[in-house]
């Protein structure tokens, strides 16, 4: 027929050919596999593609074969524990996955459908089947099948890493806990006898005459020492302290400016270095949220550390400012001072009682302590330094909130 | 926890005395009603999902409890309990009729009779035991329930993993009769084909009948020979009928052979 002449022409023709398909032929060479079974599975009759699919001859399957026995074992049992129970109560399966085993052993995956039929009794008469062969899908369905097992393992892999996290972490958050509980406790043990030997040391120094002349420096000496172990005492007690507050204190929006000249004030009430002076600079970022407390304790030890490691012979100057880095607020404090061999000590640098001057006089839980609030606070801490020149702390805090500038300019205090 | 809201419990019938029917490995309590019916005018009947199929609560199944089959019959004993029910006929079908003998075993007073419909203390075989199964069968149709789950689970498996804010999908597993999560009957699966409680039979002093199909594939006349020699005081009738649920294939000749081994039900009370 040629294509020109489609448009009118051809359609009656093609209906009477459609008209005059044979139906045993269409039954027979259909493309896909019909039989009829009786209720029990027992073939009575296949058509030819499911024949030649099988390689049987329908007289070795009619009468002498069941349809579930063309399966391979699983399918069978998959059938009479599930197809056939199912038949039997709603009359049909659809789309069923088994494995065709045929004539010469080899198998062929097919997807069934079939109806049960009924007598005018009710009783099961006929079971109609339909098999297609689904070699192609059935290569994508293992792919997926596959793909979901490695799936499933990784999950489980991973909900068994994500348990030992959890047990890793709640046992650290113990031993924290204990940690707390015990330096709490042992500063508080030891701080009794403590002050009974200061009390001691003071009425034998009144009472007690030394005829030695060395005695009296070394008496100082002795006195010096009580006073160091007093002040480390006092250092852990706060830091336990202050890790117990910061459990239940709320954050506040604080005012930068205001809060640093407090303190500012509060460190020339008691400076003995002469001529120190701060500079201000909180115009980028004029608040900060974090605990009032926090805030404090970090600033205090920033700002004390840079007098104290002052470059001997040079007045310390200290330059505190704020910004917005990305999403989060920078506290930097700036100083001139003896700086730190970062080479050497950046590992160490915010350990406990660690120290880095020997030569000046500390306790050596000011930058743990630092540490530790910036952490608890969500943040972390930069270090930049160069010994004989000075030191900048970066305090990152992500959980500061932009605040609009306002009139806090930059401001100079000199002591 | 609501054991008869778990279980999906359903009592009807009228009788003093109860019958309890317990659906095999496939499929759930609805199987069962070509032949109940035979049995709501002189007992009251008692139908119950396994924690896992049918409308059992899904989220009950946890895989490391129900890794035998005692976890079954403990809840079948905590049905009966919370119905306060004592010396009743259970009728198991398959793996069910194995979890009846363990129940029974454990608390002998709470039956009077068990109908074990299609049993198997063990699907494979073993030395001087013919369980029908080898080993790799029972791989092959883990496999081949695989590729019968394929392209269903996805969308069903958030109701198994505890999302019964998602009706819709509880809906889609209450309508597809006989199915049921994949991960689940992957399980159960193993659990029951794998299962061998041939140990246990001799301990069973409760009156058993053994009712067998002529032609099952899943349990053969060797496995019932065998069931009928180790269990103390029970009687096998064999069944002529193809396939592993007489109770589907044969419902007539079911429910007659019960009632002939039951005999006359007392009279209903007043």
């Amino acid at each position: 027929m040629s294509t020109a002449a489609a448009a009118d022409e051809p359609l009656p023709e093609l209906d009477l050919r459609l008209t005059q398909e044979n139906l045993e032929d269409l039954y027979e060479h259909a493309p896909c596999g019909y039989c009829s079974c009786l209720p029990d599975g027992t073939l009575v009759k296949l058509n030819q593609t499911l024949l030649g699919w099988l390689g049987y001859t329908a007289p070795e399957l009619v009468a002498r074969q069941c349809l579930q026995q063309l399966f391979t074992v699983g399918g069978r049992l998959h059938y009479e524990m599930y197809c056939a129970p199912l038949l039997l109560l709603q009359n049909q399966v659809r789309e069923l996955s088994y494995l065709l085993r045929r004539k010469d052993g080899t198998t062929l995956p097919v997807l069934m459908s079939a109806v049960l039929l009924r007598d005018t009794n009710g009783q099961p008469l006929v079971v109609r089947v339909t098999l297609f062969d689904i070699t192609e899908r059935r290569k994508y369905e293992q792919e997926l099948l596959r793909a979901r097992q490695h799936a499933d393992e990784q999950r489980e892999q991973l909900a068994r890493a994500n348990e030992e996290l959890t047990r890793k972490n709640e046992q650290l958050s113990r031993i924290n806990a204990d940690l707390d509980s015990f330096v709490y406790t042992a500063s508080h043990d030891l701080k009794q006898p403590i002050d009974n030997m200061t009390g001691l040391f003071q009425e034998l120094r009144r009472t007690v005459r030394f005829p030695d002349a060395e005695a009296v420096p070394m008496l100082d000496m002795f006195a010096e020492a009580l006073q160091q172990i007093l002040s480390t005492i006092q250092g852990l007690t706060e830091v336990v302290q202050l890790q117990r507050q910061l459990e239940q204190v709320p954050t506040e929006t604080i005012e930068l400016r205001s809060f640093t000249e407090e303190i500012v004030r509060s460190l020339q009430q008691r400076l003995s270095e002469p001529a120190a002076t701060f500079a201000l600079d909180f115009q980028a970022a004029p608040t900060v949220r974090m605990t009032r407390s926090s805030l404090h304790s970090m600033l205090y030890n920033l700002l004390s550390n840079s007098l104290r490691y002052a470059q001997p012979g040079r007045p310390p100057h200290v330059r505190v400012s704020s910004a917005h880095v990305g999403n989060a607020l920078v506290l930097s404090v700036q100083d001139n001072g003896r700086g730190i061999d970062l080479v050497r000590y950046e590992q160490e640098l915010f350990q406990l009682f660690r120290r880095f001057h020997p030569e000046v006089a500390g306790s050596g839980m000011g930058l743990y302590l630092v540490n530790r609030l910036v952490n608890q606070a969500g943040g972390r801490i930069e270090v930049e330094s160069t010994v004989g020149k000075g030191t900048t702390f970066r305090v990152f805090l992500t959980t500061g909130i932009p605040a609009a500038a306002t009139s806090s300019g930059p401001s100079n205090l000199s002591a | 926890m609501d054991v008869l809201r778990r279980n999906n419990v359903t009592v009807s019938g009228a009788g003093q005395r109860a019958i309890v029917f317990v659906h095999g490995f496939g499929c759930d309590q609805r199987m069962w009603r070509m032949v109940t019916p035979a049995f709501e005018a002189s007992y009251q009947t008692v139908l119950l999902d396994l924690v896992g199929a049918g409308h059992s609560d899904l989220a009950a199944y946890n895989p490391a409890r129900y890794s035998t089959l005692a976890a079954h019959a403990e809840d079948v004993l905590a049905v009966l309990a919370a119905l306060k029910l004592t010396r009743v006929v259970l009728v198991g079908h398959s793996v069910s009729a194995m979890i009846g003998v363990l129940a029974a075993i454990r608390e002998p007073d709470r039956f009077s009779h068990l109908v074990l419909v299609a049993p198997s203390p063990r699907f494979v075989n073993d030395v001087g035991y013919t369980g029908g199964f080898e080993q790799a069968d029972i791989d092959e149709l883990l496999e081949a329930m695989d590729n019968n789950y394929l392209g269903w689970s996805g969308a069903i498996t958030p109701v198994i993993m505890g999302h019964p804010e998602q009706p819709e999908l509880t809906a889609e597993l209450n309508a597809s009769f006989c199915r049921t999560d994949p991960t689940i009957a992957r399980h159960f699966a193993r659990v029951t084909f794998l299962a061998d409680n041939r140990a246990e039979l001799p301990q069973l002093r409760t009156p058993a009948l053994i009712l067998q199909g002529s032609q099952d594939a899943l349990a053969p006349l060797a496995v019932g020979a065998y069931l009928q020699q180790h269990l103390p005081n029970s009687q096998l009738v064999v069944l002529n009928t193809s396939g592993h649920c007489p109770h589907l294939s044969a419902p007539q000749a079911t429910v007659a052979a019960i009632h002939h081994y039951l005999g006359p039900a007392p009279a209903p009370s007043q």
